[in-house]
């Protein structure tokens, strides 16, 4: 998997001006729509480049804000990003906590439904349907409405259907925060499996011990910029020195080492070769 | 694999030295393909045809939940419509008069009422497709499209108790019509209406999504297009304004409703002319819904 110079740029509605003052004219916020003032354009990811191997299990840290969903969604072809491209051999699968299925329907449909949209046929559904069921821990519950579920069988139910379709590339965006023990164990074969597998799993969490647990590289990205790239004890490192100076009120210093491992990076170009052109090797 | 192991090669070499140098990597798209770009209009018609099982079950997994709480459930799939007539029923048939003229003007407004109501329910239902399933769009990747097609065969299914209840309707209320082949002929028409619709709603379905101010002008779009649909009076009413005429003349829904009617009420073969202006519509919408579906493709899953 490649990742090529991906931005992303939000544009939002400054609400600053709106509720939290008195009172603001009706006129006044017609006018600032006519300008254009009410939008304002956050960065979430700024020119992020890294190539990820068949085989890493990637950990991606990062404080609150700094970008981490977005990427994980623009790996999973999600979001299209402003610029850059994201190369892939083959379609990567996102787990979140927020992906909601259709609330008034029971979990076994759910199941049927996600997996259908997935591109599985009702056979292959058939045949993995009691495996997707044992996964998610649930059991006569799966026959409930989704409403009815705590929040925890929620997602343990949608980590149980992504995992389902055998994916390649699998994206975990903090699913693994909302289970209890017995589940954790259970995703973490799981990731285990698909790395055994000769593929690649990126976990966003913010549990360090996660990280250096479970996967063998770590990203830290801090404000759509890409901090650092390495081992996770390493990464960890760095990443709890700068929490540390942060928090102590060294702001200053903080800055500084982020900005001189953002330099000690090397910049990649990647050169396209043609879509069926052999490589003599 | 050659791909990879040269990039890590070129990075660990990158490392070791320390000193930001540039990293070639070489993209080698016989093994990797863009993530997320959307396909050419006929590949994505075919991931379109792929995943009709998810359409279909979609369709039937909504139709079954969403009158759940209520105590009547799917009753109101029919209770709604019959409710709909009978109060127009009241209003204009009763009240202000607007029967005269016509034959069998409860079968007439039954008809009317029953059909419009799908087409409404459809269009708004597609158009509101995507934003309706931010959730889903964001979970897993599959042909947008597909959102807006389940919309519409939901109502597709939903519409069976209800056609099946508007020609009980004409045949046990007085005067009670002659069952000829020509019912045989709201099927296709149905068919064709249920293209349309879909047509519409693909299309404004990205609209809506950028701009969603528009859902509150909706509903006066579809008012009047039931003003020049003749619902509830005879189209004689307009003859003095030859432009609504026109609009009518060219009006697909209209088309749909003259067509059940004739060939329901009034025992006469529906005009190639209707076929055709519904034809045309019907494909002509579902065409261009579909394109316009297609080169948005990629912009569905930030807002």
């Amino acid at each position: 998997m490649v990742v090529d110079d991906i931005s992303v740029v939000y544009r939002t509605k400054n609400k600053t001006e709106g509720r939290t003052n008195a009172r603001t004219s009706v006129l006044k916020n017609l006018r600032g729509l006519r300008r254009g003032e009410s939008t304002v354009r956050t960065t979430a990811l700024s020119k992020i480049s890294f190539v990820a191997n068949q085989g890493d299990s990637i950990g991606i840290i990062g404080r609150n804000g700094s970008g981490k969903s977005t990427l994980m969604k623009v790996l999973a072809g999600l979001i299209i990003p402003d610029t850059g491209t994201v190369y892939a051999s083959s379609n990567p699968i996102l787990l979140g906590v927020n992906a909601a299925l259709i609330s008034s329907i029971s979990g076994a449909q759910n199941i049927r439904l996600g997996c259908l949209a997935m591109g599985m046929s009702h056979a292959e559904i058939d045949a993995k349907f009691d495996d997707i069921v044992e996964m998610s821990g649930l059991e006569h519950e799966i026959f409930h409405p989704m409403n009815s579920y705590s929040s925890g069988m929620g997602a343990r139910l949608r980590f149980a259907i992504a995992a389902a379709v055998d994916p390649e590339i699998l994206l975990i965006d903090e699913a693994l925060n909302t289970g209890d023990a017995q589940f954790k164990d259970r995703s973490k074969a799981r990731m285990e499996k698909v790395t055994a597998q000769a593929g690649t799993v990126f976990v966003v969490s913010h549990s360090l011990g996660t990280i250096t647990g479970m996967c063998n590289r770590a990203i830290w990205i801090d404000k759509g910029d890409f901090i650092m790239d390495g081992t996770p004890d390493e990464v960890a490192k760095e990443y709890r020195n700068f929490i540390w100076r942060m928090n102590e009120g060294n702001a200053d210093y903080g800055r500084q080492i982020r900005a001189e491992l953002m330099a000690s990076l090397p910049e990649m170009r990647t050169t396209l070769l043609p879509n069926g052109w052999k490589r003599s090797r | 694999m050659s791909i990879q192991e040269e990039a890590e090669v070129a990075q660990n070499e990158a490392a070791q030295t320390e000193a930001p140098a540039t990293v070639a990597v070489p993209v080698n798209l016989v093994r990797l393909s863009k993530v997320g770009q959307r396909p050419d209009f006929l590949d994505y018609l075919v991931q379109l045809w792929d995943r009709r099982s998810f359409i279909v079950f979609d369709a039937r997994a909504r139709v079954q939940s969403g009158n759940d709480k209520h105590h009547l459930g799917s009753a109101w799939l029919v209770l709604t419509p019959l409710l709909n007539g009978l109060s127009f029923y009241l209003i204009f048939g009763l009240f202000l008069g607007t029967s005269k003229g016509i034959d069998n003007f409860i079968g007439y407004l039954i008809i009317g009422v029953f059909t419009f109501s799908m087409s409404t329910r459809s269009i708004l239902g597609g158009a509101k497709s995507l934003t309706s399933n931010t959730s889903m769009i964001r979970a897993f990747q599959f042909p947008r499209a597909s959102l807006p097609i389940a919309v519409n065969v939901r109502e597709l299914f939903s519409n069976v108790p209800v056609t099946i209840v508007m020609l009980l309707f004409v045949i046990f209320t007085a005067p009670a019509e002659e069952i000829t082949w020509r019912w045989l002929l709201i099927i296709p028409a149905i068919l064709l209406q249920f293209l349309f619709n879909l047509g519409i709603g693909m299309l404004l379905a990205p609209v809506l999504l950028k701009v969603p101010d528009l859902s509150h002008l909706l509903s006066f779009i579809i008012r009047f297009l039931m003003y020049v649909s003749a619902v509830f009076f005879a189209e004689e009413r307009f003859g003095k304004y030859p432009v609504v005429r026109t609009i009518m003349d060219f009006n697909p829904i209209y088309q749909v409703i003259k067509i059940i009617r004739d060939s329901v009420l009034y025992d006469t073969t529906p005009s190639w002319r209707a076929w055709g202006v519904l034809g045309l519509w019907a494909l002509g919408s579902v065409g261009a819904g579909l394109f316009v579906f297609w080169r948005g493709e990629e912009s569905y899953g930030r807002v």
